[in-house]
């Protein structure tokens, strides 16, 4: 079965990331490679990918005179995708452990972040 | 340059989606067919993928001892992915036009459905955060 794992954050959140000293970064990012080799020997990874600032997302609508219709403002508190990991496991309760391990990870100082992790089945299953 | 097309909705979006007719639905589909075949072709497909229906969403954090909590309350405003393209291309001026298209997919009785394409790079390392 495969699942999407998607953690999402608004402006102020991605701030907040962007403000972590150094150390509290490379902490935190040594989880989530943890996490990626883990899966990794299990089988159970498919694809990673973290996005780029959501100051540089842009909505589209449609088109107008054969132009894409882009759109750039956002409510605050909307959230944008910060980065997904995709796995391939045997049980929906094993992707929810996953998630949690992610949500698990070390902000600053140490603590867990608590990050909400959405996660969600593929619809081609 | 990879960029990664998003559509979203809410559940209300999901509810109304689920009511289109079967024509509607077909001419949906088949749109869809043909974009990524035509992405493909172009060779800027990367990979695409639909997700399943937001009432079947969990949202998990970590509990105190790293044990997975399972959140089941989802403010109803909440954005569901409904699914995504990721796409390799010369520019973002590609990537709006090609995410411009999939707006333009057919809605209920065959007009442009305009739905929103969020449109964001995927980063190649994080050095690209500018960290």
């Amino acid at each position: 079965m495969k699942y999407i794992l998607l953690m999402s954050g608004t402006k102020a959140g991605v701030d907040s990331y962007l403000a972590w000293s150094q150390k509290d970064r490379d902490a935190h990012m040594a989880v989530l490679a943890g996490i990626g080799k883990d899966l990794a020997e299990s089988g159970e990874f498919v694809a990673t990918q973290g996005l780029s600032d959501p100051r540089e997302a842009k909505l589209v609508h449609g088109e107008r005179d054969g132009m894409p219709v882009t759109d750039g403002i956002y409510p605050e508190s909307k959230e944008f995708l910060l980065g997904y990991w995709i796995v391939d496991v045997e049980t929906p309760a094993r992707a929810c452990a996953i998630a949690g391990r992610l949500s698990a990870a070390r902000g600053p100082g140490g603590a867990p972040t608590n990050m909400p992790i959405e996660v969600r089945q593929f619809a081609n299953r | 340059m990879k960029y990664i097309l998003m559509m979203t909705g809410t559940k209300a979006d999901f509810d109304s989606y689920s009511r289109w007719s079967r024509e509607d639905l077909q001419r949906n589909v088949e749109f869809m067919r043909r974009f990524s075949k035509e992405l493909k072709d172009s060779g800027a497909f990367v990979a695409s993928e639909g997700l399943g229906w937001p009432h079947e969403a969990k949202i998990i954090r970590a509990g105190k001892d790293g044990e997975p909590v399972t959140d089941g309350i989802i403010p109803e405003a909440k954005e569901f992915l409904a699914g995504y393209w990721i796409i390799d291309v010369e520019n973002p001026e590609q990537a709006y036009s090609i995410a411009a298209k999939a707006s333009g997919a057919p809605g209920p009785g065959g007009r442009p459905g305009n739905i929103p394409i969020e449109v964001r790079q995927v980063l190649s390392s994080h050095a690209d955060l500018g960290l």
